[in-house]
């Protein structure tokens, strides 16, 4: 049923992007598990077939630490990157990675003291707290400024890319077969293009951590 | 086919089935009680080896909870992240030992993801690690945190193992620590749970042991033991190593799941012959028990068989005493039982023999002793027999003066010493009195029992009535009493013998002409002055005696012509008397009157004894010749009257 408004929505889309002009067509991603279920926090990227992406300034973004989680959980940023880890706990986190793509700890601090990290390398970077086992956070480095995150949906859009042959990849953290996912090749042109990927998950622990329900402080009261 | 033996002794008898079945008893409680404590004995190590093997498996989670516990602290350590980070294996190294040193395991590794070791702390395990240990870290792989435990050999030796991912944050590596499970374990286990404990892999093929605290010699033992007994998981059963038993549990121990060929199982094990020396001692106290029990009894038994035996020999000696005919000794057991019934029983009886034997005796007073036990032994009847018979009569003389002057008991004091005087001479013939008719006495020779010579019997009874008599006197004359005489006279006949009288009241005699001729015969006596008489037939059958012939008489109620004769006591008369008497006697009944008085005359002056006979004679010649008898006078006397 969604995946039918989404189409609609979709196409009503593309009905306005053809109706403000020509170039801007998008990659509309559906990424979905082997039993047909939408998988969120998949990463879709897109390269030129052709050549290298363009270049683009270096930006900056933002995970944040709040109640004791990293949001968003999974991030992908073009290498080149700066994120900024602000504590808005009002507890000290000890931001750490060991992953090779990007090495870095931010002990103990609070509020947004910390300077924001340079991700120069194309790769996975798996973040943890110190402290706080659960806390994890999956950012993927990409040479492409073309890149999108699967919400609850499933789905991803590239958008405002111009036309050509693209490929297209997918990731998740806990995907299996990283290393052999093969591209999809796509050829946008004035329409969108609609590619699905499907993706075999490890199991959760691998890439997840629950949050415990004690986690957050309570006090409790007597009332009665 | 006798079952059971045979005994002399009652006593024997009851002291043997008495203590049989005590000994019996004794056995088959003996029995039950082993049984049952073998039964108990083994029930009880069951259930304490399926608490050893509750603790056993508890030490074993404890130490594995342990090891996960030191485990996680490192995957947890961000050093050691930063050191596998690092990449560099000899920090990694020196990492892994440093943490191996601080929880004191036997191994320390790190494997990467897909199963490769990286590093070891101990140089040489990492060789075999990797395919030993493979099926542990996919068993981590495959579980929900991350974490497995198992038992598995490493190089040969068998380890506890705990792998525990490395979180940098997400699972990098495999941490794998390892528990050596050696002799020291087992021993420590045995410590605690006071079992043999013996860790092994029971594969079919091959029974490796991992551990154990049994001795060398038991150890290669029991992997054959376990292949052949056909054990089930945590149920008992008995094992024999050599002379001892010993209770065996096997449990498998926990190895988080892992496939069911490579179980390891722990086999705890309790001596059972141990657990039951205290049932062995009691063994021997009731062995002891039963000796004492049985010493008891024979002492006690002894006195309370006797009470029976002691009294029954007793009564079969009073017993075999009254057969004898002395009823004197009463039988006194003082018991309230049946024994003391049985005495007073039999004491009953002898008296009641007693009694019938006085009845005997007095019957045997009454009637004559032989009458009486003819009596006795026939049934009575009261028809009669014909047989011969002598018959004795005797009359005393001259009583009647005694009489007079004695009082009634003095009489009859007199009367019955003189009749058991006479009594005692005509039963020492065997002569049955047949009755006393006041002082005269009536006896029978010849019935109810015949002698064959009865009438010489008879003839002897007489004469010792004769010298009876003389003693009778004798006491008499010292009394102041006047001497009494005596005239016997006897018959031989056939007469009738027989029970006569009324069915309650009975006389065994007889009747028949031959009684009276008796009877009048003694009366006779008076007549010729001498003692006895007997009659022709007597003289006949009796043999072994002279005999004087007194007289021919007819007497009243008889035609027939009686010749009489004296029995001549001894050699009281000499051979020639009796021809010269008898000459003299033919002559009187030839009516030579001189010739007869002149030897009469001659006779009665050489025996004096016999002065009555021939004054008699004398007188009848005087008398003849004076009125001669009638022609047909045959030389006889009648006597008419009585």
């Amino acid at each position: 049923m969604s995946q039918f408004c989404q189409g609609l929505g979709g196409l009503l889309l593309v009905l306005i992007f053809a109706a403000k002009g020509a170039g801007a067509a998008e990659i509309v991603a559906t990424v979905v598990d082997d039993d047909g279920e939408a998988i969120r926090h998949a990463v879709i990227h897109a390269e030129p077939a052709a050549g290298a992406a363009p270049n683009g300034a270096p930006t900056e973004t933002v995970i944040d630490q709040i109640d004791k989680l990293y949001t968003p959980f999974v991030s992908v940023v073009r290498a080149g990157t700066r994120i900024r880890f602000p504590n808005r706990d009002n507890i000290k986190h000890h931001v750490y990675s060991f992953s090779r793509a990007k090495k870095f700890e931010l002990p103990l601090y609070a509020g947004r003291a910390a300077a924001p990290v340079l991700f120069d390398k194309p790769g996975e970077v798996t973040m943890g707290c110190n402290i706080h086992d659960w806390m994890i956070a999956h950012v993927l480095v990409v040479d492409t400024p073309h890149f999108a995150v699967t919400g609850d949906d499933g789905q991803a859009r590239l958008g405002g890319l111009p036309p050509g042959d693209y490929r297209v990849r997918v990731w998740h953290p806990g995907m299996k077969g990283k290393r052999k996912a093969k591209p999809q090749v796509v050829r946008l042109g004035d329409g969108n293009a609609e590619l699905r990927f499907e993706i075999r998950l490890k199991s959760r622990h691998k890439w997840w951590r629950e949050k415990p329900d004690d986690a957050d402080e309570r006090y409790e009261r007597n009332d009665g | 086919m006798r079952l059971f033996p045979r005994f002399r002794s009652f006593k024997a008898r009851i002291l043997c089935y008495f203590l049989g079945l005590l000994l019996a008893v004794q056995v088959v409680a003996f029995l039950a009680v082993d049984f049952a404590n073998s039964r108990n004995a083994q029930a009880q190590i069951h259930d304490d080896l399926v608490v050893a093997s509750r603790v056993f498996g508890r030490l074993i989670e404890n130490r594995s909870q342990r090891l996960v516990e030191a485990a996680r602290l490192l995957s947890g350590d961000f050093a050691f992240k930063a050191a596998f980070a690092s990449q560099d294996v000899a920090t990694i190294r020196s990492a892994l030992r440093n943490h191996q040193s601080r929880i004191k395991a036997d191994a320390f590794m790190l494997f990467s993801p897909d199963g490769e070791p990286i590093a070891a702390a101990g140089a040489g395990e990492l060789a075999a690690a990797g395919d030993d240990l493979a099926d542990l870290i996919e068993l981590a792989d495959d579980s929900d945190d991350g974490e497995a435990a198992a038992i598995a050999p490493l190089a040969g030796v068998p380890h506890q193992w705990v792998v525990v991912p490395l979180l940098a944050p997400l699972p990098v590596a495999w941490i794998t620590i390892g528990f050596r499970l050696d002799d020291e374990l087992a021993d420590a286990l045995r410590d605690l749970t006071l079992t043999e404990v013996t860790i092994l892999d029971p594969g079919d093929e091959a029974q490796v042991i991992y551990a154990s605290t049994l001795p060398k010699a038991m150890r290669s033992d029991l992997p054959g033991i376990l292949a052949a007994g056909g054990w089930r998981a945590n149920e008992s059963f008995l094992a024999r190593f050599g002379a001892d038993d010993f209770v065996t549990l096997v449990t498998p121990l926990g190895n988080g799941g892992a496939a069911e060929a490579g179980v390891n199982v722990a086999v705890l094990q309790r001596s059972l012959d141990a657990a039951l020396a205290p049932y062995h001692r009691l063994r021997l106290t009731l062995l002891l028990l039963t000796a004492v029990a049985l010493t008891i009894s024979l002492l006690i038994a002894q006195p309370i068989v006797g009470s029976v035996t002691n009294p029954v020999l007793r009564l079969a000696a009073a017993a075999r005493r009254v057969r004898q005919g002395d009823y004197s000794g009463q039988v006194n057991i003082e018991q309230a039982d049946e024994i003391g019934e049985l005495s007073a029983a039999f004491n009953d009886m002898t008296k009641g023999l007693a009694e019938r034997d006085q009845v005997r005796d007095l019957l045997g007073k009454v009637v004559d002793p032989a009458v009486a036990e003819e009596l006795l032994s026939h049934e009575v009847e009261l028809g009669g027999e014909e047989r011969e018979v002598t018959i004795l009569f005797s009359d005393i003389r001259g009583f009647t003066a005694i009489s007079e002057r004695q009082s009634p008991q003095q009489l009859v004091g007199l009367l019955n010493a003189y009749l058991t005087r006479m009594s005692a001479a005509i039963e020492g013939e065997s002569g049955v009195v047949d009755k006393y008719i006041g002082d005269a006495v009536m006896a029978l020779f010849g019935a109810p029992l015949a002698h064959g010579d009865d009438p010489a019997r008879a003839v002897r009874a007489a004469l010792v009535m004769g010298r009876a008599l003389v003693e009778v006197n004798r006491d008499f004359a010292e009394r102041g009493l006047p001497a009494v005489g005596m005239g016997v006279g006897i018959n031989t006949a056939t007469v009738v013998a027989g029970n006569m009288g009324s069915e309650s009241r009975l006389n065994y005699t007889v009747i028949g002409d031959g009684v009276n001729l008796a009877s009048r015969i003694e009366g006779l006596t008076r007549v010729y002055g001498v003692p006895v008489i007997v009659c022709e037939a007597t003289r006949a059958a009796a043999a072994g005696f002279e005999f004087l012939e007194l007289d021919r008489v007819r007497v009243k109620g008889k035609q027939n012509v009686e010749r009489i004769f004296m029995p001549l006591d001894g050699a009281a008369m000499g051979g020639d008397l009796r021809l010269r008497h008898d000459d003299a006697l033919s002559a009187y009944r030839e009516r030579a009157w001189d010739v007869a008085a002149e030897t009469f005359t001659a006779l009665r002056r050489e025996n004096p004894d016999l002065a009555e006979l021939y004054d008699l004679y004398l007188q009848r010649i005087a008398e003849y010749r004076r009125t001669p008898p009638p022609p047909d006078w045959d030389g006889a006397a009648s006597y008419d009257k009585k």
